[in-house]
């Protein structure tokens, strides 16, 4: 089902547990009416005629107010982690009984309600699994206004913004050693004056922001960064090809960005190649976040290898 | 999953409910039904408050013990709901119940018992909806024995309470969910408008069955005459009078329901319900029936006699009466009448009565079918009678006395009394003659007759006092033809007796407006009437009733309308509709008042300057800032201190500042306006100035400047 924009509910609700509720409905119904019109009392009559009012209300209202409540996710958060709990902002017209499907979660009321207003206003609790969700598929409920009969229908409601579940942080693959001299891409620098600063680079897209060099940058009038290690220093290329298994693709996931992670902290850069649904991706990236929506966004790929490949510029090394 | 664990779960004490609320309408539903059947005279006063008391305890108790319920009382509310249901077996088993209400005052007090014994332990919701259950019950009750609509504001008191619990219960599972007042609105309109489509689509409720029908002899007192007509109940020893002019009148007005009829003198009845009738069709109920008529008034000259003891009463059938045939089935109509007013101790029935369901040892019959109870009827008097109605068609009627048929000797004889005529009156039975010339059959005589007596005269109760030595008849028919029932029917039983036809007068009630929710129809002093009862062969008597038919005298539209308005608006009972449109106006001028109330501190302060400076002649202007108001204030005002203005910056700065309205800002305020109030006195131009301006007259008559104050502008 399309996520519907401004978020009303269908229009065809379903009772829950309707046959228990309509078989005490008909005999509270069928006693009072037997009581009142073979008693000869109108007043009686008139009364059960209120009972049956009051149960046919309690019975079908649900069901209509259910078809004309209107339900907008109002918040949530960009980038969240898999399996962590993930707050979505709902607001509706009517009380509400919602139990997300899809992420799951557990049930809770939204709508009105008598005590005071939580600050952020209603919200639902999801357990999303790695991916990026554009909506979320939500079971909602009422009994309104008497509590008599439950009536449910499944909704899909369309999310603020995307929201990008990264796996979590499996452990890391060692990363693979240079061997030979590669000499990789460090280089000696030279500032704009022609001296010459030792171990520092011009800065790249992607190196960490602790190893910039200011007084060389100061000199050299652009940003430099302090090459550590001339291996820490070579880029890596992380390349993930998911199996289509979703458990066993979310666990391979985990695993590489607990590398990314791995090698983001030991300041070495990192190219994450991904497959995702426009074709393989190349690109680096920058810190844990970028890497997780990367991974989000990661499907598996037919026809390849499956397995999370790690090398170096110049040299090349398997792992997973 | 065994029935033993079945029976567990089923049992396992629910979620505490919270919710003081819906406990509170819960409550309010068993109040609704206790007080209910105590004004339906179902509990006394000391079980009724008892009860109600125990309701209120408990549902307090409830409350306070709802997240640890005490076990012990289990066995004690049990033991409790045992005893009272013993104490109501045996009330049933120690008196003799003549009907169903015997059974169900004892039902009443069982109920109530049980609804404040439950009381007590209602810590969880659910327990709260057995509270509702018990409460309707009790409504049922109360309703079964409810006759009038004075019963409408406990129904609705109940019906509005136990929608509040309905919509508490559902707020309680949505965890403090609140519905709007239009959500509200709409839930009780809907219920009201399913409610009113099924009473209007189910037919009229009917006891079925053959149990115990109403009966209720109310105290009446035992009239010492046997069979004997008396007063209204209220003098069961004196003799029934016909009533006069000068004297006191039968009860509503009505000059029958005694031993003689006086057609000579026209009622003065009223719209007071007399009695209340539950039937399954309209009848006019008769009363009893007179046979000798002198010309000017009717008598009776049967003689009573006791039906054999024990209530049902089988009255047998009158002389020649219609019994049920394959021609002629006869229609069962079982009536039941509720004394509103004391009556005369006649038991007006339908015609052909069968059987009387009276709480009496005796019942009299005379012989033209007038059942005379033995003891005086007044209010609350019940009792049930079922006819066994013969309708033959007007074919059948035509044919059991065509033309030239002669009524055997032994039926003359047995009908002389209602053959005999006043006295040699040839002008009316030439009349009567003239009229009935072409037809063949006795039937069509009556239908002529009465058609005659629809295009010639008149209705009106207005009438002269009948000229000495004139019989009424001689003066409706050929004098001014004006008259009433009693007068009509008079003239068309003469006229019908000088034609040999045996015809006798009946006064009664015709059905008097049917209330749909009480199911009942209530009869009205003014709904007396006397119509004519004509005897045919194989079909006895049949009622005809020529007043229907004749128009009523210049009827005045404006008086009509007016009457008929006045009739409408009589009925409402007025405390309650007064309380009604008083509540509803004061919900109104709440709900107003709530709405204009200020949303914040700051607001409420504004208004109050607002309201200052209203009474000092200077309100605030449309665009008018507060400062700017405040500042207009303090250059009205002759302090200098600008205490205005300073209380404007302490209310902005705490609608604006970082804090809000603090208790130091707060105290400034109030100080500030104490301040600003004392220094800037309201304006009292106008009164005062007059005082001073006629004092400066009177100074200046009295010849001395004594230097009147000028007046303040």
């Amino acid at each position: 089902m399309r996520p519907r924009p401004g978020g009303r509910l269908g229009t065809f609700p379903k009772p829950v547990r309707a046959v228990r509720s309509l078989l005490r409905a008909a005999a509270l119904v069928a006693v009072l009416g037997f009581v009142a019109h073979n008693g000869g009392a109108g007043w009686v009559q008139a009364l059960a005629d209120l009972v049956v009012g009051a149960v046919a209300v309690g019975l079908l209202a649900p069901g209509l107010l259910l078809g004309r409540a209107v339900l907008v996710a109002t918040a949530s958060p960009p980038d969240a982690t898999a399996g962590m709990p993930v707050e979505i902002g709902l607001r509706c017209s009517a009380r509400l009984r919602v139990v997300p499907l899809d992420p799951p979660g557990p049930e809770v009321f939204v709508g009105p309600s008598r005590g005071p207003r939580a600050p952020r206003g209603d919200t639902c609790v999801v357990l999303a699994r790695r991916g990026v969700y554009g909506s979320a598929v939500l079971e909602v409920a009422t009994a309104a206004p008497f509590g008599m009969l439950w009536w449910k229908r499944q909704v899909t409601v369309a999310l603020p913004g995307e929201l990008c579940v990264a796996p979590r942080l499996g452990p890391a693959v060692p990363a693979p050693s240079a061997e030979g001299g590669d000499p990789g891409t460090t280089r000696r620098t030279a500032s704009a004056s022609g001296g010459v600063h030792g171990g520092v680079r011009p800065y790249r897209a992607g190196d960490p922001r602790h190893r910039v060099h200011w007084p060389a940058s100061a000199h050299a009038a652009e940003l430099m960064v302090r090459v550590v290690d001339a291996e820490e220093d070579e880029q890596v290329v992380v390349e993930v090809s998911l199996p289509s298994d979703a458990d066993l693709a979310d666990e391979l996931a985990e695993r590489a960005l607990g590398t990314v992670v791995a090698l983001q902290d030991r300041g070495s850069p990192v190219l994450l190649v991904t497959n995702e649904a426009a074709g393989e991706r190349r690109g680096p990236v920058a810190d844990r976040r970028s890497a997780g929506r990367r991974l989000a966004r990661a499907l598996s790929r037919t026809g390849s290898e499956v397995g999370l490949t790690l090398r170096r510029e110049g040299s090349r090394g398997r792992s997973g | 999953m065994r029935l033993v664990d079945a029976v567990r779960r089923a049992n396992r004490p629910g979620e505490p409910e919270n919710s003081i609320a819906l406990r509170a309408a819960c409550a309010g539903t068993g109040l609704a039904g206790i007080a209910a059947c105590f004004a339906e005279d179902e509990l006394s006063l000391a079980v009724a408050f008892a009860s109600a008391a125990a309701v209120v305890a408990g549902t307090v108790f409830s409350h306070l013990t709802r997240t640890h319920p005490r076990q012990f009382m289990k066995p004690v509310l049990a033991a409790g709901a045992l005893l009272a249901c013993v104490a109501f077996f045996r009330s049933l088993t120690s008196q003799a119940v003549y009907d169903v209400s015997g059974v169900e005052d004892p039902l009443a007090v069982l109920f109530a018992w049980i609804q404040g014994v439950h009381a007590f332990d209602t810590p969880a919701r659910r327990d709260l909806v057995f509270t509702l259950a018990g409460s309707t019950t009790l409504m049922v009750v109360a309703a079964a024995q409810a006759t009038d609509l004075g019963f409408a504001p406990y129904a609705l008191c109940w019906a509005g309470l136990a929608v509040a619990g309905l919509c508490g219960m559902w707020s309680s599972q949505s965890r403090g969910g609140r519905a709007s007042a239009r959500q509200i609105a709409g839930s009780v309109s809907s219920t009201a408008a399913v409610a009113f489509a099924v009473l209007v689509a189910l037919p009229a409720p009917h006891i079925s069955g053959r149990v115990d029908f109403p009966q209720n002899g109310a105290g009446g007192a035992l009239i010492t005459a046997p069979g004997g007509l008396v007063g209204d109940g209220r003098a069961a020893s004196e003799p029934a009078r016909p009533g006069s002019p000068a004297g006191p009148t039968r009860v509503g007005g009505f000059l029958g329901f005694a031993n003689r009829l006086d057609t000579a003198l026209s009622p003065a009845v009223g719209d007071e319900v007399v009695m209340r009738v539950r039937a399954e069709r309209p009848s006019y109920w008769i009363g009893e029936t007179f046979d000798h008529f002198d010309g000017i008034s009717w008598s009776t000259t049967d003689l009573p006699v006791s039906l054999p003891a024990g209530s049902p009463f089988v009255v047998p059938p009158s002389i020649g009466g219609a019994l049920p045939t394959d021609a002629a089935p006869a229609t069962s109509d079982l009536q039941t009448f509720y004394m509103v007013q004391s009556s005369p101790n006649l038991v007006f029935h339908a015609d052909d009565a069968d059987e009387v369901w009276f709480p009496v040892r005796n019942l009299f019959v005379r012989a033209d079918d007038s059942l005379v109870s033995p003891i005086s009827l007044g209010p609350g008097a019940i009792y049930t009678v079922q006819s066994e109605v013969a309708e033959p068609t007007a074919a059948e009627l035509a044919g059991s006395w065509p033309a030239g048929y002669a009524l055997r000797p032994a039926t003359a004889d047995a009908l002389r009394a209602d053959l005999e005529l006043p006295g040699p009156d040839p002008r009316v039975a030439k009349l009567a003659r003239a009229v009935t010339a072409h037809d063949r059959s006795t039937y069509e005589k009556v239908e002529s007759l009465i058609g005659w007596i629809g295009a010639h005269t008149r209705y009106s109760t207005d009438i002269p006092p009948l000229p000495p030595g004139v019989g009424t008849v001689d003066e409706f028919l050929f004098g001014d033809r004006i008259g009433f029932c009693a007068q009509i029917s008079s003239a068309l039983a003469v006229m019908l007796r000088s034609l040999g036809v045996p015809a006798r007068e009946a006064v009664g009630y015709v059905p008097g407006p049917y209330n749909p929710i009480t199911d009942l129809y209530d009869i009205e002093a003014k709904d007396a009437h006397a119509w004519v009862q004509v005897w045919f062969p194989g079909f006895g008597w049949q009622s005809f009733d020529p007043t229907a038919v004749v128009p009523a005298a210049n009827p005045a539209p404006g008086a009509t309308i007016a009457h008929e308005a006045a009739h409408v608006l009589g009925a409402v009972p007025p405390l309650p509709a007064g309380a009604v449109l008083g509540g509803a106006g004061l919900g109104v001028a709440l709900l107003r008042g709530w709405r204009r109330r200020p949303r914040s501190w700051a607001e409420a302060v504004t208004r109050r300057v607002e309201r200052a400076g209203r009474r000092r002649r200077r309100p605030r202007g449309a665009g008018e800032t507060l400062s700017e108001y405040a500042r207009a204030l303090d250059a009205g005002s002759a302090d200098p201190a600008g205490h205005w203005s300073a209380l404007a910056d302490v209310v902005l700065a705490a609608a604006y500042g970082p804090t809000g309205p603090t208790p130091g800002l707060r105290a400034d305020a109030e100080r500030l306006l104490r301040l600003a109030r004392s220094r800037h006195a309201p304006r009292t131009v106008g009164r005062s100035a007059r005082l001073d301006w006629r004092s400066a007259r009177g100074a200046l008559s009295a010849g001395g400047r004594r230097g009147a104050r000028r007046p303040r502008s």
